[in-house]
């Protein structure tokens, strides 16, 4: 009889804290048994602000997704974002040692301790080694066992983060008597699950912009080769508004929902909206073209700066990149993100759907991390027998995960 | 604007014995008090300190100090902080003398390089000395100045801030949105000077001219009794129409008035209305319950109202007040000093009854009593060095390439927005 346990995937947001709960049946079968989506507090560009605050909203939403599933939570599945968050590109070597050039697993495992072995400053903590492909005597290979050549190399892309923010948000869930099995970063969990196999082979790039931070994720030739935050969201937006329309945040937000645009047009100079619409005093009309240029400025220059991070990396080749830009998180309900992105990066670019093997409510974007969470935590648990490396509080946590 | 800027000296003080000397420090703070000097300037005087000789022989004030010969050789400080300061200090009495014995002393200045934001740290201090009110008009540089001059320009406007009475923050970025579509960079800096401008003159015009509602000298003390804390400043103007209505809404929108977090305490307000000959008690009237009700109660704020010859159906409005800085984040405590003011206005009692257009004038005692703002004033917000950010201003800045992301993006390019 196989044993089944209760998985929460939770994702602390800026705006809003989503928690998803699969029952895992044995080691291959992953049922969704229970959702909720919470308001989001003492929470800002994706860090933990106010840890009580945070704590009492994480608390609640699960507990809403405990009722809502008619279970309890085994163990959680934390998803990552901020600023703080930073990524390297190491490549390992080793040289074959057998007489007969023939490499072997001992040479493929000493190149991957080396691409890994690069310490971190203190204070920092690793969350994923993410394997790109072999390459021998510079030739890539996907399998190198049994080939013949010299000199074996393999590249990681390894993120790390501050060690004290990711363990304020451990802190949350543990205030809850609930383990944290693995951390996953935002923009990983996102691209697990709104790609294909197929798109991640052809290369795609996911960008996650949600309430306070925006997570992205490069996929070349079916492997993580970048991902990246920026610690811009829709609340940049709404403020932004507010403080160029000066009016009060709340119809800052209400403009962004109902008249914005995520690109400005000529014809926006002639349209007029209502601040209320509702015929009170201090009611006003704003032209459209303020709104939507304060938002263009604000999006453009989110789109320019992946860009950017991806022509200093010499990784934005459209040609690797050929399945687009594919948008999520809660800021691409936006008016017309796809045509900016598609302008920013001259790619082909659409805002996901959601995975198509969920149920229709949870193909919201404010699902899509946390589904990929579950993803993980299924796939992830038959490859956890990884030796874990790193020492303190987060011993446990770290090279659980290690994508190879 | 333009009306009062031309006519706005050319009346002799009416309060002769009051002392006004408007200090431009470094090329910016010179240029903005260049453009105020009009032909008959009554009791205000003007004048401007600088390191840079040649700059200084441009300008027609008649009062120039260059400091620091011999340190810069009449060169100018190059953006050197340590050089300004230097010019400054190798002239303390220079500028005492030129500070002399003043009732109030404005200083502009251009805060982001050397003489401006070094030199006037010792012309404040120096003028803290006397016995004067010193308030102070700063601008900050625009984001495309660069990050070095940025950062000179937050750690000279700390400084600045504990020295004077009031410290009016005008950062350039902001400014800008006020300009025309089409503004050039040159122009922005322009822009800025008109602000100056239009808050100098609000105040001069306050203090020195006969109004419907006259404010004397003791009414704006009584806003600065403190050196410190957080100023706020707004204007709003109209001309036609229904003028009343939309410089009020000119006034509300003002950018100045719309950055940063919302204080929990105010201090004290002054609102001063300037009209033409059409200017009313009924229309003031509206104008202050329209303006309590925005920005607290009535008794927090003291209202002048002035009479400009010259103007007809045109209004300005213009806003100061004062809280202190601690007074943003906590509850307030009780101010240091409580000072019964002498003039004021007891609205209800003395203006409903008549709508001529009287020139004399309504005195009457105001208790200096403080209360709790109204809860209902989400729009009034402070403006400082940092409050661009808005909504974030708590949180730790957001660099990336020198530049800060949460301020607004449109405010780093320098894309104007228009909202009317």
């Amino acid at each position: 009889m196989s044993q089944t346990r209760v998985v929460a995937a939770v994702e602390i947001g800026t705006s809003k804290i989503a928690v998803l709960l699969g029952e895992i049946v044995g080691d291959s079968g992953l049922n969704i048994i229970g959702h909720s989506v919470g308001t989001s507090k003492g929470v800002k560009k994706g860090e933990i602000t106010d840890l009580d605050k945070a704590s009492d909203c994480v608390h609640a939403t699960i507990l809403k997704a405990e009722q809502n599933a008619q279970s309890r939570v085994d163990e959680v599945y934390l998803a990552q974002t901020g600023r703080h968050l930073i990524g390297n590109f190491n490549v390992g070597s080793s040289n074959v040692s057998s007489p007969d050039g023939v490499v072997r697993r001992v040479d493929m495992d000493a190149a991957k301790e080396d691409a890994k072995r690069r310490t971190l400053p203190r204070a920092r903590t690793y969350i994923h080694h993410i394997q790109n492909p072999f390459s021998l005597d510079g030739r890539p290979v996907e399998n190198p066992l049994s080939k013949e050549g010299r000199q074996l190399q393999v590249g990681y892309w390894s993120v790390h983060g501050d060690s004290e923010v990711v363990s304020d948000s451990l802190r949350v869930i543990r205030g809850i008597d609930l383990d944290v099995s693995d951390i996953i970063i935002s923009s990983i969990a996102s691209g697990a699950v709104l790609l294909e196999e197929s798109e991640k082979e052809n290369g795609a790039l996911v960008i996650d912009m949600g309430g306070g931070t925006t997570d992205y994720v490069l996929y070349r030739k079916g492997y993580i080769v970048k991902t990246g935050v920026v610690p811009v969201g829709g609340d940049h937006i709404t403020n932004d508004l507010s403080i160029g329309l000066r009016v009060a945040r709340k119809s800052a937000e209400e403009f962004k929902l109902k008249n914005g645009r995520a690109y400005y047009q000529t014809e926006d100079r002639d349209e007029k909206v209502w601040l209320f619409g509702d015929l009170t005093i201090g009611d006003r009309e704003y032209p459209l073209a303020a709104i939507t240029k304060i938002i263009e400025a604000r999006v453009f220059e989110v789109f320019d700066m992946i860009k950017e991070q991806l022509e200093v990396a010499k990784i934005f080749v459209p040609g690797d990149i050929a399945s687009g830009v594919v948008l999520t998180g809660g800021s691409s309900r936006l008016a017309g993100m796809a045509e900016a992105a598609q302008r920013q990066f001259g790619l082909n670019a659409r805002v996901s759907e959601g995975p198509s093997d969920v149920a229709e409510e949870l193909r919201a974007p404010e699902y899509s991390t946390t589904l990929g969470l579950l993803h993980y935590a299924l796939t992830g648990q038959e490859e956890s027998q990884q030796p874990a490396k790193p020492s303190g509080i987060l011993r446990k946590l770290t090279g659980f995960l290690n994508f190879d | 604007m333009d009306t009062t800027a031309d006519t706005l000296f050319s009346r002799r003080a009416a309060q002769g014995d009051l002392k006004i000397k408007i200090i431009g420090v470094g090329g910016a703070g010179t240029n903005a008090v260049d453009g105020l000097k009009l032909d008959d300037l009554g009791d205000v005087r003007l004048a401007a300190i600088n390191t840079d000789a040649q700059a200084l022989n441009q300008s027609p004030l008649a009062e120039k100090l260059i400091i620091g010969r011999s340190v810069t050789r009449g060169l100018g400080a190059g953006g050197e902080l340590e050089i300004g300061k230097a010019a400054a200090e190798s002239d303390r009495d220079a500028i005492a003398r030129l500070i002399g014995d003043m009732d109030l002393i404005i200083l502009v200045v251009g805060l982001g390089g050397g003489t401006g934001s070094a030199a006037a740290q010792v012309v404040a201090e120096l003028a803290a000395k006397t016995d004067a009110l010193v308030l102070a008009f700063a601008t900050l540089p625009f984001s495309f100045e660069g990050a070095r001059r940025k950062r000179i320009a937050e750690e000279s406007i700390g400084d600045l801030r504990q020295l004077v009475h009031g410290l009016i923050p005008l950062p350039n970025d902001v400014l800008l949105q006020e300009g025309e579509e089409d503004t050039s960079v040159l122009n922005a800096f322009a822009v800025a000077d008109r602000w100056i401008g239009r808050g100098v003159n609000s105040l001069c015009a306050m203090l020195l001219k006969t109004g419907l509602i006259n404010q004397d000298f003791s009414s704006l003390r009584s806003v600065f009794q403190d050196r410190g804390g957080k100023t706020i400043f707004g204007t709003g103007t109209a001309t036609g129409g229904d003028y009343v209505k939309d410089a009020l809404e000119d006034l509300f929108i003002c950018p100045l008035l719309h950055l940063g977090d919302r204080p929990a305490q105010l201090d004290r307000i002054l609102v001063n209305v300037i009209g033409g000959t059409d200017l009313g008690i009924a229309k003031v009237n509206e104008i202050m319950t329209q303006v309590a009700k925005r920005f607290g109660s009535r008794e927090d704020i003291v209202f002048g109202a002035v009479i400009d010859e010259s103007r007809s159906q045109s209004l300005e409005l213009c806003i100061l007040g004062k809280a202190e800085m601690d007074a943003v984040a906590a509850p307030a405590p009780e101010p240091a000093a409580k000072k019964t003011i002498t003039t004021g206005l007891g609205l209800e009692t003395e203006i409903s009854q008549d709508n001529q257009f009287s020139k004399p004038v309504h005195r009457s005692k105001l208790p200096g009593k403080k209360k709790q703002p109204d809860v209902n004033q989400d729009e009034f917000t402070f403006i400082d060095n940092d409050a661009q950010r808005g909504y974030f201003e708590k949180t730790d800045r957001n660099e990336y390439n020198d530049e800060d992301l949460d301020v607004p993006t449109f405010m780093r390019r320098g894309i104007k927005i228009k909202i009317k």
